[in-house]
């Protein structure tokens, strides 16, 4: 509202409500584009058809964006109260390269992330937020064994502070300071106490801010506490990152055991660094090496750490 | 109203209020950052988070939230306490934290809550802000290395001031404050930012280092410029006032003020001030003690017997104003006038012979509530320029439609939708008269009890809304339009200024807006006005104490004749300049070189170097007493300082002459008042210990008029001439003394012409070129300043600085016509 009446795009205080005085002073309906897709239908319909989808309280369909390691990715609209797996594993055809399911961050970048044990979990909103997720903007990211979700937790963060106006405290300075917290512990200058910081702060922050943003900012970083606050404490005690995805903490060093001695790597090192021989486990010369991470992400072994 | 229960206590308020609002009504306290009282709900710094019974789960900001019936508030939990702790934390990572040398240390929000909330250690850690300071401007220094961005200068700049010098820029973290491009302000320096800010980022450059907040005493006085009237509250130190503290609840003004009233305080303290008394011996001004100075003085007036004329400045308190008068009857003359005698004509002789009137008919701030208001001359917010902010709020909160009548485009006319009548120099009285016609042609005009209106009607027959839009070289709509809205508004205000460079037809503009104000229906109706506002601080007291020509009297310019033909033996100047600020600088200078001439300033001004006997005066912060604004709001004066040397205040040197004529003078200037009030129309009611916080509005709050008799007055043919003058205020300034004032000089230093884009093309004249311009009895020269505020064949130039010698070619006429020519 504010972009359209030509002033800087922030937050204002409600009430008013935008109902009642929202652009120009005039009463105004703000929606998202899907709901207005989806009065017209109800209107064509009829209410009773509408309702006749989904669950007792959502009814209807959901329009998911699935990205992320997902063989097939976009735009998917099931019936609410599907399960999670039933979106993954039949919609989306399952994981790329067959590896395991680890998470899903539902709800976009202020939604949770929920682990693998949520996935048969219907999707529907009360589940959702009783999962310490939401329905939100209807995204889903899906994250395999890969993804370090210390790592994640800073990206969705990072994106957050980014979009953040500026107007409110604790948003604006707020987010800036955890997502620096993470960015220190995802680099290994993690300390003692971090974790309890960052969940104390994010209460303060979801408690106290303006508006939508900066109340569900720091909602990945306290899903991703609640379910995997054992990598939390890996890389801040052992600094290690258990899915070898922050790039500070990698070794670049290849696990002998889980070589297939395959010689793609040395293939996709554009520095030379990697020794191979045929039948060879690989060795990667760390003078060499730029740590470009592309051996990592080529390697579908998981044989480099 | 609504009832609702905060911390258990019940409480009852208006159904406008916020929570904050509610408990600050009942003494709860809830700590606040970025709400301001002037301000629409911001809801940015989150301090003020309370707790709802009926809202649970979520904190609620008390500033904007409003009351609900049977809404019950918890103020403090320990959850609230963390939360609000947490904020403070945030604020502190990248604050630089340099209380020991920020002027704001001591009275600092951020620094109060800290310690109320003991932020003693910080769990969070970041860099500190490095950002660069402005410091391109002398008079507002901004660091926002301090800054919490609680948005309260962008807020009032644009809320209050309507000017927008703020922006945020950048997002999340990186937003900052900043003007357009990020460069260094350059404003009409008014610093209502400064006022709000909450901590040190935006400070008053002249106070830098002066002085810690609670070494310094405050003086809640009246500011002595314009006749707004505005509560100035001095920050004296040492016998020197070193700044304008904020001061939201006292006065008319709501804590905002303009350059002159913030920035202007420093003349009081100059060392040019007079501080010993002067009399000429062997043609040469010398010092000399009080006692032969008045013993001077007054012999000087007895030799001329009645043969004398006093003529003061509007600057002088009503207890002086009164003792002034006493003088008078004393020495035996009726010849006794002020400010120019021309200028005020509108009030005492306009509005007289309309309304029966001789001051506004309503207060300021019912036009905050107006839904149209019409200005007339584009200079009003120049002179008046925080009863501008008030029309400016008129427009924002309240949808106000704003016409001004102009000769030139001013600040009024950026505002949002304002209309501007635009129009030849001089020809106000011809737009007016359209405005009427309009109203009687299109069956508008509310004529019930007014008297006159058939003559009226015949006499505005050529004076259609197309005839005189043809001739002034407007717009007939726009006039029909402007005349439809007043009419049609619920509540309407019509605005005028006038003082010394505003001579020319004053009494004929204010009969045309009178006419006006009672075809609307706007004269006394409730919640409506027709305000006509002095240029000077008592202007209004002058004219309600009758400092006047008597009946057989003369006014100014007839004295000054009088005297050049040596019909006057004597002048008696009080706080006045003539020979700066008035027309006709010839007929002035022979005036004083003619008469015995007793002066009484501040300064030696040019009118005093001519004088027999100098007396050094006192300013408006050295004098207890009061003064008069422009709606009748008689407020107070408190002396905040002694004054310099030997120097006294007006009214004990009107005490000394009345007792050297062996005449009894009031003691002091309480004892004045109750004398003046017993005998001045409309003060009977006001006694000096029912003046207020917010003064003593004499004839209440809507002034009835006591007659509604529309008077004809015809319109001015268009000027003679391809290039015209036009003489006026300029925002930084307020009549000669200004000049003397470090603030208003530092963003305008010296006289200058300016001049439309048009025209500078044409006559080939470049931004700071020295231009001449030559007219009928002599010649000016100053820089040109090119603008686009000016239409072309029109100059205009401000007329407080002597070296200009405006006067050499102001006579009080509308227009000079003036030939330019790049020298």
């Amino acid at each position: 509202m504010a972009s359209i009446e030509g002033h800087r795009g922030m937050s204002r205080p409600r009430p008013p409500f935008p109902a009642v005085r929202g652009l120009w002073g005039k009463p105004t309906n703000i929606n998202n584009v899907e709901t207005y897709a989806n009065v017209s239908y109800i209107f064509y319909n009829g209410a009773d058809w509408y309702s006749s989808i989904g669950t007792e309280n959502t009814k209807g369909t959901k329009i998911f964006a699935l990205t992320g390691k997902v063989k097939h990715t976009g735009l998917v609209e099931v019936p609410a109260g599907i399960t999670m797996r039933e979106v993954i594993y039949d919609v989306c055809g399952g994981i790329l390269n067959n590896r395991k399911f680890k998470a899903v961050q539902a709800g976009g970048p202020s939604g949770g992330c929920l682990p693998s044990e949520a996935i048969d979990a219907e999707v529907d909103y009360d589940s959702l937020i009783k999962a310490g997720a939401m329905m939100g903007s209807g995204g889903l990211v899906v994250m395999d064994e890969t993804t370090c979700m210390v790592d994640i937790a800073r990206f969705f963060l990072n994106f957050t502070r980014v979009e953040s106006c500026g107007k409110c405290i604790p948003c604006r300075i707020g987010l800036k300071i955890m997502l620096e917290i993470l960015e220190r512990i995802t680099s290994g200058q993690g300390q003692e106490g971090d974790i309890e910081l960052l969940q104390d702060m994010a209460y303060d922050i979801k408690k106290s801010s303006l508006c939508g943003l900066g109340q569900t900012a720091p909602n990945p970083v306290l899903s991703t506490i609640r379910y995997f606050r054992d990598e939390y404490e890996t890389h801040i005690k052992e600094k290690e990152c258990p899915s070898h995805s922050c790039k500070e903490l990698l070794h670049f060093r290849v696990i002998e055991d889980k070589c297939k001695k395959c010689g793609l790597c040395p293939r996709v090192c554009p520095v030379d660094a990697i020794e191979w021989e045929k039948g060879q486990v690989a060795k990667i010369d760390l003078d060499k090496c730029t740590k470009c991470t592309s051996c990592y992400d080529a390697c579908r072994f998981m044989a480099i750490e | 109203m609504v009832n609702l229960t905060i911390d258990g206590k019940q409480i009852t308020t208006s159904k406008t209020s916020t929570i904050y609002e509610a408990a600050k009504e009942n003494g709860i306290y809830i700590p606040v950052l970025c709400y301001a009282k002037k301000l629409l709900p911001y809801g940015a710094c989150r301090v003020c988070l309370v707790e709802v019974e009926q809202m649970k789960g979520r904190l609620i900001p008390s500033c904007t939230t409003p009351v609900t019936e049977g809404m019950v508030v918890t103020t403090m939990t320990d959850e609230i306490r963390k939360v609000r702790k947490t904020v403070l934390e945030f604020l502190l990572v990248n604050h630089v934290v340099d209380c020991p040398v920020c002027d704001k240390g001591g009275e600092c929000d951020l620094q109060d809550l800290s310690y109320e909330y003991e932020v003693v250690t910080n769990r969070f850690e970041g860099e500190k802000f490095d950002l660069p300071k402005d410091e391109v401007n002398p008079l507002i220094e901004r660091n926002m290395n301090r800054c919490v961005l609680c948005g309260k200068c962008v807020r009032v700049c644009d809320e209050v001031v309507g000017y927008g010098s703020y922006s945020f820029i950048n997002r999340g973290f990186e937003t900052k404050i900043a003007t357009a491009f990020d460069r260094g302000l350059d404003c009409e320096f008014c610093g209502q930012c400064v006022s709000m800010c909450p901590v040190g980022a935006i400070l008053p450059r002249p106070f830098k280092f002066k002085a810690r907040p609670w070494q310094l005493k405050e003086v809640d006085s009246v500011c002595g410029y314009c006749g707004n009237g505005c509560t100035v509250t001095l920050g004296v130190k040492d016998n020197q006032v070193e700044t304008i503290r904020f001061n939201d609840e006292t006065g008319v003004n709501d804590g905002n003020l303009c350059v002159r009233g913030r920035f202007g305080y420093s003349y009081v303290n100059s060392d040019q001030r007079l501080t010993k008394p002067l009399v000429r011996t062997n043609g040469e001004l010398k010092e000399a003690s009080w006692d032969d100075a008045l013993k001077a003085a007054a012999k000087g007036l007895k030799d001329a017997g009645d043969k004398v004329g006093i003529l003061s400045g509007a600057r002088l308190s009503n207890e002086e104003l009164f003792l002034m008068k006493n003088f008078a009857k004393v020495l035996g003359t009726d010849n006794l006038d002020h400010s120019g005698g021309e200028s005020y004509k509108g009030v005492t002789e306009g509005l007289f012979e309309t309304l029966g009137l001789q001051a506004s008919t309503a207060t300021f701030p019912q036009v905050e509530n107006a839904n149209a208001i019409l200005a007339i001359r584009s200079d009003f917010y120049e002179t008046h320029p925080v009863f501008g902010m008030v029309i400016n709020q008129a427009i924002r909160r309240n949808d106000a439609k704003l016409s001004v009548i102009a000769d030139k485009f001013g600040k009024l006319s950026k505002l949002p939708n304002a209309r501007t009548l635009i129009h030849k120099p001089g020809m106000e009285l011809n737009l007016l008269n359209a405005l009427c016609h309009t109203l009687i042609e299109e069956g508008l005009a509310k004529t019930d009890g007014v008297d006159g209106l058939d003559a009226l009607k015949a006499a505005l027959k050529d004076y259609s809304a197309e005839a005189v839009a043809a001739a002034v070289g407007g717009d007939a709509d726009k006039i029909k339009t402007t005349a439809r809205e007043l009419v049609n508004a619920e509540n309407a205000a019509i605005v005028l200024a006038y003082g010394l460079p505003y001579t020319a037809y004053s009494k004929e503009i204010a009969i045309a807006a009178a006419n006006l104000a009672l075809l609307t229906g706007i004269a006394g109706r409730e919640g409506s006005g027709l305000y006509l506002c002095g240029e000077k601080a008592n202007s209004q007291g002058a004219i309600d104490i009758g400092i006047l020509p008597g009946n057989n009297g003369l006014g100014a310019q007839q004295m000054l004749s009088a005297a050049g033909q040596g019909e006057l033996k004597a002048l008696y100047l009080i706080g006045e300049d003539p020979l700066v600020s008035y027309p006709d600088k010839a007929l002035v200078e022979s005036a004083l070189e003619k008469t015995f001439l007793v002066v009484q300033d501040i300064f030696l001004s040019a009118s005093a170097e001519k004088a027999d006997v100098v007396f050094p005066a006192g300013s408006f912060a050295e004098k207890d007493g009061t003064f008069t604004n422009a709606e009748r709001r008689v407020q107070r004066l408190r002396a905040g300082i002694k004054s310099p040397g030997e120097a006294k205040t007006d009214y004990a040197i009107l005490q000394s002459m009345l007792k050297e004529f062996d005449a009894a003078a009031p003691l002091s200037p309480v004892e004045a008042f109750t004398a003046l009030a017993a005998e001045t129309a409309g003060y009977q009611d006001v006694a000096i210990d029912k003046i207020g916080a917010h003064g003593f509005v004499w004839g209440g709050e809507t002034l009835q008029p006591k007659k509604k008799q529309l008077v004809a007055v015809s319109g001015v043919e268009a000027p003679q001439g391809d290039y015209q003058l036009l003489v006026g205020s300029a925002l930084y300034h307020s009549g000669t003394v200004s000049v003397h004032a470090k603030g208003p000089m530092a963003v305008v230093s010296e006289p200058y012409i300016e001049l439309g884009r048009e025209d500078a093309a044409t006559l080939e004249i470049e931004d700071g070129d020295k231009i001449k311009l030559k007219a009928a009895n002599g010649e000016i020269q100053a820089k040109a300043k090119v603008d686009r505020r000016l239409p072309q064949g029109v100059f205009f130039t401000p007329y407080h600085f002597a070296e200009l010698q405006l006067n050499s070619i102001y006579t009080g006429q509308a227009a000079i016509a003036v030939q330019p020519a790049k020298a």
